[in-house]
């Protein structure tokens, strides 16, 4: 049996509900009052909730909110049936009415609940008040940081530039600091982001761009040293390229150091040439004997022959002997000449690419005749040196030469003190890795106190007295062997039949190889 | 005559001493070679020497050491030095090794032939 609405909504048959009440005026009036009262507020509170939702837009689960409206509007509407059906009987409507009203507190209740977990997960003011004032605290010390990090960069004398690699793999300038821009005369806002090659002259961008270049390949530091023309002028920097990467591993940035060695290197230089005018004085005793020697044959053997020439007594065989004899001598002469023309050079013949050999060989020569009459015997052996350096050949020599001095001063001193020593033993060859030299030179002067080994290629460290040595000697020699890319090391070596010793040990890099080429020869 | 008199020559360059002994053979001088100090102080010890001829820088006894040993057995022989070395500052330049003369290298022969002439009270030839 279908009901229509219009039969549930028919009143007849039911009483008021004041009747209940026996329309006692004061009682209806208590229910009226009250009703109307309860119904209005909850009506009122929709209305604030709304509004507060509106202002504050960022209120979370605003719609928490609507549904509270909702909820309250349809318990305020039931308030004001009951007053209602005191004077008529919509029971039925009333009844609908608590139904909705009973739909909307459940969903409102079921959601309150629902969401409570994360109703407790929001900060309450408290927190938010703390950690604000964590935030301002972490941001004052962030501001102090940046200042001190930017204090170094603008305060530090080192020069100082930050490369972008740019997503084509080219690089632009971010920022170089003020030390940088006043050693080389650059405007660091002519630079920031622009490209390397636009921003400075090509000359300068050839030289830099292939060590960014083996930067972001490698993703390695490297280090160098460099000679750049800068609009100031010429500068020496030792450089250092940091790469920075990106969670990807991609090199996005390159941080770059450099140190101007100018007048360091100026300095050094200053100071090379004035341990090789020592050097060349200290040998000049020698050469003086040296050249002596044979001008003293030649004399004797013309002498001779023009004496017998006078008595008629000279047989072409001997005048034969007697001219080859000098021409030979004039030969030995000839190249000692040559040695110390190219010893007083001061560019020391430039960089160039030879066989470190060469040098110790000629070293060799210069010193074996002296050395010989000192009772010195100098050893050469392992000549299976094929692989090229890259230096100035005749510093090198100045470096074995001042070894063989070293080490002809530790045998005599030996000697004076009653032992017996007179050996230099001498080798080259090449490193079975391939990509080094090493020269090994030894003697037999009873080594040296493993106390101060550290300090022997400290300037000025000297071991002899005062007068004796210039405590130079080894550490230009350590700078010439650094300068070349190589190192040069000693230790005390207990020789075959009892003799001691020291051995300096002098590693040089085989001439570079291109990073392609190497990239070819480890494949 | 020069022939009576034997000359020793105290030299480590093989060809020097070579031409030194051929030049004062030839002007009449006995002749005999030392390679070192120690070789001409055997040569001295057992041979009768008229007059040493050195170089001071040798292997195995330098000429100084050597003329020392000489001075200690015979204050009087004539002592000719050749040398290649600075000589101004010498300890030899002093009275008390005389007879010595010393000749810078490169030294000439007939020079040190006249010298040996004047020291051993020689006369000239003509």
């Amino acid at each position: 049996m279908a009901v229509g609405l219009e039969e549930l909504l028919d009143t007849g048959g039911f009483v008021p509900h004041g009747v209940c009440l026996l329309w006692r005026p004061d009682i209806l009036m208590l229910h009226v009052a009250s009703d109307v009262l309860i119904g209005l507020s909850y009506f009122s509170i929709p209305v604030a909730l709304i509004y507060f939702v509106m202002r504050r837009r960022d209120v979370a689960f605003g719609w928490m909110a609507l549904l509270f409206a909702l909820f309250i509007i349809a318990c305020g509407t039931t308030h004001f049936l009951s007053v209602w059906t005191l004077w008529t009987p919509d029971y039925v409507l009333e009844g609908l009415v608590k139904l909705l009203t009973a739909f909307a507190s459940l969903a409102t209740a079921a959601a309150l609940w629902w969401l409570m977990p994360r109703l407790l997960a929001l900060p309450s003011p408290r927190e938010l008040e703390a950690s604000n004032r964590a935030l301002e605290l972490e941001v004052a010390t962030r501001r102090e940081m940046e200042a001190r990090y930017s204090g170094f960069f603008n305060n530090l004398g080192e020069a100082l530039f930050i490369v972008q690699v740019l997503p084509d793999g080219d690089f632009a300038y971010e920022a170089i600091n003020p030390a940088l821009a006043r050693i080389g005369g650059l405007d660091p806002e002519q630079l920031r982001d622009r490209r390397v090659r636009d921003a400075v002259k090509p000359e300068l961008a050839d030289l830099v761009i292939p060590r960014y270049t083996a930067c972001r390949d490698s993703g390695k530091t490297i280090d160098y040293e460099e000679t750049l023309d800068m609009p100031a002028g010429q500068r020496v920097f030792h450089t250092m390229l940091v790469p920075v990467k990106d969670a990807a591993g991609r090199v996005v940035q390159i941080l770059g150091s450099g140190r101007d060695v100018t007048e360091r290197k100026r300095l050094q230089e200053e100071v090379i040439q004035t341990s090789k005018l020592a050097t060349l004085g200290t040998l000049a005793a020698g050469m003086a004997h040296e050249m002596s020697q044979p001008l003293n044959v030649i004399r004797l053997w013309t002498e001779n022959t023009l004496a017998r020439l006078h008595d008629n007594l000279l047989e072409p065989a001997r005048a034969e002997k007697a001219l080859k004899l000098v021409i030979e001598q004039t030969e030995r002469m000839g190249k000692l000449i040559d040695h110390v023309r190219m010893f007083g050079r001061r560019d020391g013949g430039g960089m160039r690419t030879f066989h470190p050999a060469d040098c110790v060989q000629s070293a060799v020569e210069l010193v074996r005749h002296q050395y010989r009459h000192e009772d010195i015997e100098i050893v050469e052996k392992g000549w299976a040196a094929q692989l090229a350096v890259s230096g100035r050949p005749l510093e090198l020599e100045q470096v074995i030469l001042n070894l063989f001095s070293n080490a002809r001063d530790a045998i005599i001193a030996l000697r004076a003190a009653g032992g017996a020593a007179g050996r230099i033993m001498v080798a080259v060859g090449d490193d079975p890795d391939g990509y080094s030299v090493v020269i090994q030179v030894t003697d037999d002067g009873g080594g040296i106190d493993p106390a101060v080994l550290p300090q022997i290629f400290d300037p000025f460290f000297t071991t002899k007295e005062v007068g004796k040595g210039s405590g130079l000697g080894l550490s230009i020699g350590y700078g010439i062997i650094d300068g070349m890319g190589g190192r040069i090391e000693a230790r005390n070596v207990d020789l075959e039949g009892g003799g001691r010793g020291v051995r300096f040990t002098i590693t040089l890099p085989s001439q570079p190889v291109s990073s392609v080429d190497r990239e070819f020869s480890h494949a | 005559m020069p022939d009576r008199f034997h000359i020793l020559i105290a030299e480590d360059e093989v060809l020097a001493a070579m031409a030194l002994e051929d030049f004062l053979s030839f002007k009449g001088f006995r002749v005999t070679v030392a390679a070192n100090g120690v070789e001409a102080l055997e040569r001295y010890a057992t041979e009768r020497i008229h007059a040493l001829v050195t170089d001071l820088r040798m292997p195995r006894m330098d000429g100084e050491t050597l003329i020392r040993e000489i001075r200690d057995r015979d204050a009087t022989l004539p002592v000719v030095v050749m040398t290649g070395y600075l000589t101004e500052d010498s300890d030899l330049k002093q009275e008390r090794w005389k007879p010595l003369e010393i000749f810078s290298k490169p030294v000439n022969p007939r020079t040190i032939c006249n010298t040996l002439h004047r020291m051993l009270g020689i006369p000239l030839e003509a």
